[in-house]
């Protein structure tokens, strides 16, 4: 995964990762990557959550924007299952962009 | 006897229930460090096109699937258009449990949720086509996949405008 990303990203093209084992994505650091405490498989989250799997998405989408060094990897904070998620906040979603 | 294909499979379904294993196995793995790429962000995301890459073996039916038979992995990619009907899509991949990612291939290849962004008007578009490697490359692969399937798929994404790329790993 981090071997792909560093490649889109050295053709111009701004990249995030999703990262599931931590240890392994320490070993080759994309750009960015947003780590979740997930199994194998689940990275979104679990079957049929969309407002878990839209979180996630945002989440990633956010650190797109606020990452400021390459090789970040920030932690979602995302718990497996035990997490309630809140409906989307489009609005939240629509603000995401570049730091003015 | 128990077929290799089989074993990694089991061997999969241990990996997952137990992500410890998973960080461990981790650790073992070769550094590479080196120079990060950077590019800066230039687009708000409801202006921008994304890219969508997968290492979850998503490919289409009638593509050749991903090769199972080396244990070294394969680092080919498949081009999977992003508007393919779900029963026309698939997943080789040995070294995940995929039971999950079956029934939601979300899991591993978010389309639905990226389009619903699109008509949410939080993102631009969806790049018309999503790339699909399988996640389990290792010993001489690597370097194939280093210098020649992952920048071929940069080069192509480069080509189309692509703003941003989003990568889900299974």
């Amino acid at each position: 995964m981090g071997l792909i990303a560093r490649e889109i990203e050295r053709e111009g093209i701004p990249t995030v990762s999703l990262s599931i084992v931590r240890e392994v994505t320490e070993k080759v650091p994309p750009p960015r990557a947003l780590f979740l405490h997930f199994p194998f498989g689940h990275a979104l989250g679990e079957p049929g959550a969309v407002n878990q799997q839209l979180t996630v998405l945002y989440l990633a989408f956010r650190l797109l924007f606020e990452a400021d060094r390459p090789g970040t990897i920030r932690d979602s904070q995302l718990r497996w299952k035990s997490e309630t998620y809140a409906p989307t906040d489009w609005e939240a979603f629509r603000r995401l962009g570049p730091a003015e | 006897m128990i077929s290799e294909r089989w074993k990694n499979r089991i061997l999969a379904r241990v990996f997952t229930a137990f992500p410890s294993l998973a960080a461990q196995w981790g650790k073992r793995l070769e550094m590479h460090g080196g120079g990060i790429p950077w590019a800066v962000p230039a687009k708000p995301l409801q202006e921008a096109v994304i890219a969508l890459v997968t290492t979850g073996g998503v490919q289409l039916t009638s593509q050749t699937p991903f090769d199972m038979t080396d244990p070294n992995g394969d680092p080919t990619f498949r081009e999977v258009p992003v508007y393919t009907p779900r029963e026309r899509l698939a997943i080789t991949h040995d070294y995940y449990d995929h039971r999950d990612a079956e029934k939601d291939l979300n899991l591993v290849f978010p389309v639905e949720r990226l389009k619903e962004m699109v008509g949410a008007k939080a993102l631009g578009t969806l790049h018309r086509t999503a790339f699909s490697f399988m996640g389990h490359i290792d010993g001489p692969h690597l370097k194939t996949l280093r210098e020649k399937s992952a920048p071929e798929v940069a080069k192509k994404l480069a080509e189309a405008k692509v703003d941003y790329a989003l990568l889900v790993p299974a």
